[in-house]
């Protein structure tokens, strides 16, 4: 079947009598493809044509241009973290908004800013939100240890059977890893108690993207802290040691967050988290 | 951290989404550039104010940055995504008015009070169409203003500015036919 040329179907739309010549008539009498294509040159002229004269202000882009750079400036990365996740939450497309409280609640965007906690940790968790106070180049001091855990953790997580079959591990506090929005997966994440330094043993169930590989972090609740335990191997399953530190208590370091980061050498968080969940202290 | 900075002024959306995507906040720059005015137009014509307006294409594009990685390309162009974000937060605000007009229609007793004058999603295709009609090349966009906003004829159109009528005819059948694919284009993005 030859359809009628969309040329001529765009004029029909536009009014053109003679645009159709009476064999093209009858061909789109009978055919759902051509009268759809007729229909959206329809829309487009119903559109066109009911459309007055704007009578909008000149927007003020360089003003409204300076106030996205100045919130956009760089704050600590836990508060990016938070400010993502707040962001997201109420402004991607892909959330239901009719379920979302209106987003102009005063004081709603600064939700983010002030108390970054209050996102990050999960919602059973007590947090001083507002309190913590950035500490300038803290968290530079981190990145040693990250790097060395980076290194470390596909080794590790080759090692995970061994290590989780030994009799003298235990489990001391668990918690479920579930789905930021705008990803898919869930998880589980055990603190283990071992003979020697404890172990965190994580598992998440979700897709790994191309081009990207997963990182899996213990974040503290004051929002200001955190350590990279290691890379998540495509599996999605490894254990990992923990600093000796935290041999008699997470200290605060009870969020688990695992981040889907991207090749570029660039050891911080890539504030785009997969799974997180947080671990009873 | 990427070093290299490219000029995206001529870059494909589909290669600034990418970019923006990918936490180059030159594409940043550039998305505002290219679509800044029209969120901002959308959320005036929306709300009728410009405060909002203002703060609105603000959280559109603070909101989009910071979100930029849940962005899939798969699921539609970037100013679909933009203008999915930009719905949902004017949607916000009118439902929020609705809430405190009701509020004040129960105090007032006043009934038929009108919230919107039409749906958020034919007032944002409205204005895509605008905007896409006013960056057509000359002669095409000329003959489709005239034809659309003045109500001119084909025959006016073609002595006003001196074209054969043919021409005009399938300049606007062409139009309408690049309109139609940018329409789809700059508002598609499946939830």
């Amino acid at each position: 079947m030859v359809h009628v040329n969309s040329a001529l179907l765009a004029g029909h739309a536009l009014g053109q009598d003679d645009a159709l010549d009476a064999a093209d008539q009858e061909h789109l009498a009978s055919c759902s493809h051509c009268r759809a294509e007729l229909d959206q040159y329809r829309r487009v002229v119903t559109l066109g044509q009911g459309t007055q004269a704007s009578e909008t202000p000149t927007p003020p882009l360089d003003r409204i241009w300076r106030s996205i750079q100045a919130e956009l400036a760089p704050t600590s990365a836990t508060e990016e973290i938070a400010a993502t996740k707040t962001m997201v939450a109420d402004s991607a497309p892909s959330l239901t908004a009719n379920d979302r409280p209106a987003s102009d609640v005063p004081g709603n965007d600064e939700t983010a800013n002030d108390k970054p906690l209050s996102v990050v940790a999960a919602s059973d968790e007590t947090t001083d939100a507002g309190g913590a106070k950035p500490i300038p180049g803290r968290r530079r001091k981190w990145w040693p240890i990250v790097a060395a855990a980076a290194a470390l953790g596909l080794v590790v997580g080759a090692g995970a059977t061994v290590i989780i079959n030994r009799n003298d591990v235990q489990v001391a506090a668990s918690t479920a890893l579930s789905a930021l929005p705008g990803h898919t997966g869930h998880g589980t994440a055990e603190l283990l108690r071992t003979p020697n330094d404890p172990e965190l043993r994580v598992s998440v169930d979700g897709p790994q993207p191309a081009d990207r590989y997963r990182e899996v972090w213990l974040i503290n609740s004051d929002g200001q802290r955190m350590y990279s335990l290691g890379v998540l191997p495509e599996s999605g399953t490894a254990t990992y040691p923990l600093p000796t530190l935290l041999a008699n208590g997470l200290d605060g370091f009870t969020i688990v967050d695992v981040s889907i980061e991207p090749y570029d050498g660039n050891p911080e968080h890539s504030r785009n988290s997969q799974v997180r969940g947080t671990l009873p202290e | 951290m990427r070093a290299r900075r490219v000029d995206w002024r001529n870059a494909s959306d589909s290669d600034l989404a990418a970019g923006f995507a990918d936490g180059d906040d030159s594409c940043l720059e550039e998305s505002f550039r290219r679509w800044g005015s029209l969120i901002y137009t959308i959320a005036y014509r929306a709300l009728d104010s410009s405060s909002e307006a203002e703060d609105i294409t603000q959280q559109v594009f603070v909101g989009a940055w910071q979100g930029r990685t849940s962005y899939q390309e798969s699921k539609g162009s970037l100013p679909g995504w933009l203008l999915g974000i930009a719905r949902h937060r004017i949607a916000d605000r009118q439902r929020a008015r609705a809430r405190d007009l009701k509020v004040v229609r129960a105090a007032t007793s006043q009934a038929n009070v009108k919230v919107e004058s039409q749906p958020l999603v034919t007032l944002i295709d409205r204005l895509v169409l605008v905007e896409e009609i006013q960056r057509l090349p000359h002669p095409r966009g000329t003959i489709l203003r005239m034809a659309f906003w003045e109500g001119q004829s084909y025959s006016q159109i073609a002595e006003r500015l001196q074209l054969p009528l043919g021409t005009v005819k399938s300049h606007a059948r062409r139009a309408l036919r690049q309109l139609r694919v940018r329409l789809e284009e700059v508002t598609s993005w499946s939830t």
